[in-house]
């Protein structure tokens, strides 16, 4: 059963003991894969959204860092005239949560891979998971869940159905509830309606492994995401022979958590029974060209004050030190 | 480790309980009949829970139960962070405008402060907008039909099944808001990360449940 972690929390001890070792041990590994550790300032002073922490520095509305891709990405346009390439970062966030009970502050380990857009190609997407399945190994977390995903699945029939920005948002939102029915509910009297309907089904039919690849027989968008899907075969073929112990991985066709954001294959941690994903990542080529860079960037962020709190609601999932 | 699942009490709950008899899901009669807390179900290491209808998203939503079953005009009036399976398709009734005999949508339109009782107020204000009205809301949680007969609203928004209650009361339908049925939803975490054991359960409730009107 999941605590109600305070706010702001203050970590004693053992939980204080396994934030320093988690940060460590994932930074060495990012370290190893070749990322240089940037520590953006903890204040940021560019727009911030609500939910972020707002405070005013004499005149001047400003905000404790509730991003690290948000922060990351105004240091490297500012500061380098070409891809930084491979960075990582480590600290505390501060943003309103969606689940009441997660705490406003919460520490994060990530990295990012930002290339020029004619340098980047799937190699990076596959090495980005490969770095991902080394996460559980690092932190002693003993059995852990990976699931990949694709922006594309859900992203490219709606552009191709026009729909607006208002009957987007909603079909995302019905297929975060994994729910079809209100996909039909949202389009009622679309064109679309039934087609898009049928392609979510598709998609939440099924969540493992190579065979839920399959459920895309049944859309009516089968052909559109041709490409889509033999990359996604793909990935599979490259990393399932090298998927370490402990470790499964699962194809899951209908993962639109930030789909505003994420433009190609996504990337979530789980470990069995977690209330909320462990790690979260995928590819977002659409963050730089907006800053006014061609440059493309994937990355994933581990969320280790959810780790920290699995850990203490089931200690049974680690390995002790 | 068992697993739990929220059943709801109350009118949808009524229905669910007659449903369920006979399938894998179904209660245990002597355990239901004392206070224990969590009900043995004829499947062992599944659990049931009985929740006020108002609660019970928010024991899914944060992983206490792995599955629930709850009306869609509860779900949509809480908003919570959980999964909604399916749509079971009983327990159909629908969400309605409803007014003392005689009182028309236009003359509401035209009532410079317009009051409307209900439980839905989320619901109720997307309609407004949708509507391009505005009125004062009066939260009630219970007997809302009793508002206008009494003068502390000029209507209300409530859910209508047979609309007996409304006949009863001398009130009569003027808009329909949306239509509710009940919902199979799921904890977020329980079932991606552990869907080999809660896809099971809610095939059996889905088979046992839904096209049963």
């Amino acid at each position: 059963m999941p605590v109600r972690t305070p706010h702001f929390p203050d970590l004693l001890f053992r939980a204080a003991g396994r934030l320093r070792r988690w940060e460590t041990a994932l930074m060495t590994l990012l370290e190893q894969a070749g990322c240089r550790e940037m520590h953006p300032s903890m204040v940021m002073r560019d727009p911030v959204p609500e939910g972020a922490l707002r405070f005013f520095d004499g005149e001047d509305l400003v905000a404790l860092r509730w991003d690290f891709t948000v922060a990351l990405a105004g240091v490297v346009t500012r500061r380098f005239p070409e891809p930084p390439g491979r960075i990582s970062y480590a600290g505390p966030v501060f943003r309103r949560p969606v689940q009441p009970w997660e705490a406003v502050e919460r520490f994060e380990v990530g990295c990012e891979f930002i290339q020029n857009g004619a340098e980047a190609n799937g190699e990076s997407d596959l090495e980005l998971a490969r770095l991902l399945m080394a996460v559980p190994g690092a932190i002693g977390l003993k059995n852990a869940i990976i699931h990949l995903g694709n922006a594309a699945l859900v992203r490219r029939p709606m552009e191709a159905e026009q729909l607006s920005p208002e009957q987007t948002k909603a079909v995302v939102s019905a297929l975060s509830r994994r729910a079809p029915h209100r996909v039909l509910q949202v389009l009622e009297g679309h064109p679309a309606a039934e087609r898009l309907t049928a392609h979510a089904q598709a998609l939440v039919s099924e969540l493992g492994g190579a065979e839920a690849l399959k459920a895309l027989d049944a859309s009516p968008y089968a052909d559109l995401l041709k490409d889509d899907r033999r990359h996604m075969e793909q990935a599979l073929r490259s990393l399932l022979p090298i998927l370490p112990p402990n470790l499964e991985l699962r194809l899951d066709l209908a993962d639109v958590e930030g789909l505003d954001f994420y433009t190609g294959p996504t990337l979530r941690l789980w470990a069995p029974g977690a209330q909320q994903e462990l790690a979260s990542g995928g590819r977002y080529d659409g963050l730089y060209p907006e800053l006014g860079k061609p440059w493309q960037a994937a990355g994933f962020c581990v969320r280790i004050s959810r780790l920290l709190d699995l850990a203490e609601t089931r200690p049974d999932l680690f390995e002790q030190p | 480790m068992s697993i739990l699942i929220a059943y709801p009490k109350g009118r949808l709950g009524d229905e669910l309980m007659k449903l369920l008899v006979d399938t894998p899901l179904a209660l245990d009669a002597t355990a239901m009949k004392s206070r224990v807390l969590r009900i043995p179900t004829a499947t062992p290491e599944v659990q049931a829970l009985l929740l006020k209808g108002s609660d019970l998203p928010r024991y899914v939503a944060a992983g206490v139960a792995a599955l629930g079953i709850v009306g869609s005009d509860t779900l949509d009036e809480l908003d919570m962070d959980l999964l909604e399976l399916a749509d079971l398709e009983f327990g159909a009734c629908r969400m309605s405008l409803c007014v003392p005999q005689g009182t028309t949508l236009e003359e509401l339109r035209n009532r410079p402060h317009l009051r409307l009782a209900t439980k839905f107020q989320r619901s109720t204000e997307a309609w407004l907008a949708k509507e391009g009205l505005t009125a004062e809301l009066v939260p009630l949680s219970s007997s809302v039909e009793l508002a206008p007969l009494l003068g502390l609203a000029d209507g209300i928004v409530d859910l209508v099944q047979t609309g007996g209650t409304l006949k009863a009361h001398g009130l009569v339908e003027i808009a329909l808001l949306g239509r509710s049925s009940a919902r199979l939803v799921a904890a977020r975490g329980a079932y991606l990360s552990e869907p080999h054991k809660i896809k099971p359960l809610a095939e059996i409730l889905i088979k046992a449940l839904k096209h049963q009107d």
